[in-house]
């Protein structure tokens, strides 16, 4: 896992850096999405996540749902336009796992994405991903250490 | 990361305050603050009227007095309103480019985070255009927007509980039996929280879902903070203002019941007449034909503030003819910015025109 700024920030997965928001493909196509480690560490210590309905339609771009620590309430960013298929329903009695462990047993919901190709365009992954997510907290000053 | 909207959960303060500090906040507005969402109840009960209301005409100041009931005139459009605990206020202080320029548009982003916590409570509220919050052909809160400064306001409230007999009673009213009639249409018209759920719900628990709709609305981070320094000292200012019977009765300078003959070719006279935006009541001095001073009150919104002053002052030394009235405000429109929802050209014409029906000079 690559780290910057003192920030876990996987390789792997895909990311909208203004928003905060990461996402892995499935095998069968769905995308789990879940907040980074940046936003929970801004966020501080998370007491409360409330995911739209499985069922639901979200927009690229629109709010899947919020999280919110004591001073703090925050939208979790729909990467794509697509149905929620399933919410972390652990998140109700266990908001925490949202600082702990942002990208596994903190997951927030699973997507069925409307057309995946058209609408990750614009996602970075991977080693640009890492390079863009460090320029932006560069930008902010923002250090998961402080 | 898009900038966090600033909440300032202020709890109950005094009722001047409560509607002082969305002006002061307002007024204080630099470029560095961040938009605002002020959340407030005042401690005891009031009386509100709208920024172009005539207060003698909309409200019943010797009851008001006689009961201790404080009355105020906000920098908003609407209607005069009784408040109490029973509302939480819901107070939007934005920056102009962060909020739609389309006063339609404004309302209905502003209402669905609204709406979106009474579905949550089990309430099947929904948003009637222009401005309202509507359950099952009941209003449950209405909306009012401004220009302060350079900030864009939109106000309204979470609707609790609402009291319908003193809302009832502090209203002006040319009969005891006119006042029964409104209290029957503000019991069968008007809905509230308590009496959807057959229960008032946690206040707290409530403003809380607010502000997670809010962001779900904006796709933008809240944060809990305070007010600083600088917008309390505004605030406070403007409090002194707010208290003055002259920010208080103004609008009243041309107040006259029906047509009344000042000399032989000078006539006082009002009508009023109700647009789809709100109530206009038209008062003119005529002189030989033509309006020679007019007031426009009502409870329309139109923004910015200073529009309504600039329409009557555009109509004097018009002849009362709708051919010539018609010309005036479609000029006033086509050169200014002016919004005023539900409230068109000809619904001026209308409101100027029905003075013609009150005046011996016709």
């Amino acid at each position: 896992m690559a780290t910057c700024n003192n920030c876990n920030i996987p390789e792997d997965l895909y990311y909208w850096v203004e928003k905060h928001t990461w996402c892995r493909r499935e095998p069968d196509g769905t995308l789990v999405v879940g907040v980074t480690d940046v936003a929970q560490h801004l966020a501080k210590s998370i007491i409360s996540a409330t995911p739209k309905e499985a069922g639901k339609t979200v927009k690229k771009g629109k709010s899947a749902g919020t999280v919110e620590s004591g001073k703090w309430v925050g939208p979790v960013t729909a990467p794509v336009n697509g149905t929620i298929t399933e919410v972390n329903a652990t998140l109700k009695t266990q908001p925490s796992l949202l600082n702990s462990d942002p990208y596994g047993e903190g997951w927030f919901i699973k997507l069925k994405p409307d057309n995946w190709e058209a609408d990750s365009a614009d996602l970075v992954t991977g080693e640009a991903g890492i390079a863009a997510y460090q320029k932006f907290l560069d930008e902010q000053g923002i250090d998961c250490s402080k | 990361m898009t900038a966090p909207i600033r909440i300032l959960d202020l709890g109950l303060v005094s009722p001047l305050r409560s509607q002082a500090i969305y002006h002061g906040v307002a007024y204080a507005q630099k470029p560095e603050t961040p938009d605002t969402i002020i959340l407030v109840g005042p401690t005891d009960p009031y009386v509100c009227i709208g920024y172009h209301q005539e207060l003698e005409r909309e409200v019943d100041v010797d009851y008001c007095r006689e009961h201790g009931l404080p009355i105020f005139r906000r920098e908003v459009g609407g209607g005069a309103v009784y408040l109490d605990r029973g509302q939480v206020f819901t107070q939007w202080i934005f920056h102009r480019p962060n909020l739609p320029a389309s006063l339609e548009e404004r309302f209905a982003l502003y209402i669905k985070p609204l709406v979106d916590t009474y579905q949550t409570l089990g309430i099947p509220a929904n948003y009637r255009p222009i401005n309202d919050i509507h359950v099952q052909g009941k209003k449950i809160g209405g909306t009012g927007a401004a220009q302060m400064g350079e900030a864009e306001v939109v106000v309204g409230s979470l609707m609790f509980d609402f009291n319908f007999d003193l809302m009832a009673r502090v209203l002006k009213v040319s009969s005891e039996k006119m006042r029964d009639k409104i209290h029957q249409s503000l019991n069968e018209y008007m809905t509230t929280m308590t009496r959807q759920l057959g229960r008032t719900p946690d206040y707290e628990t409530v403003k809380r879902e607010y502000v997670r709709q809010v962001v779900d609305a904006l796709g933008r981070p809240a944060e809990y903070s305070d007010p600083t320094p600088e917008e309390l000292a505004v605030t406070e200012e403007l409090e002194k203002r707010f208290a003055s019977d002259e920010w208080l009765y103004q609008k009243g300078g041309l107040r006259q019941t029906g047509a009344v003959k000042i000399h032989a070719d000078v006539y006082l006279a009002e009508a009023a007449y109700k647009a789809p935006g709100g109530l206009i009541r038209a008062t003119a001095r005529l002189r030989e034909g033509r309006i020679d001073d007019l007031t426009l009150s009502g409870d329309f919104t139109m923004l910015p503030s200073v529009a309504v002053g600039a329409l009557e002052q555009s109509l004097r030394g018009a002849a009362l003819d709708a051919a010539a009235v018609r010309a005036k405000v479609a000029e006033f429109y086509r050169n200014l910015p002016v919004q005023s929802p539900g409230v068109g050209v000809e619904d001026w014409v209308s409101a100027v025109m029905a003075i013609k029906g009150q005046s011996p000079l016709q």
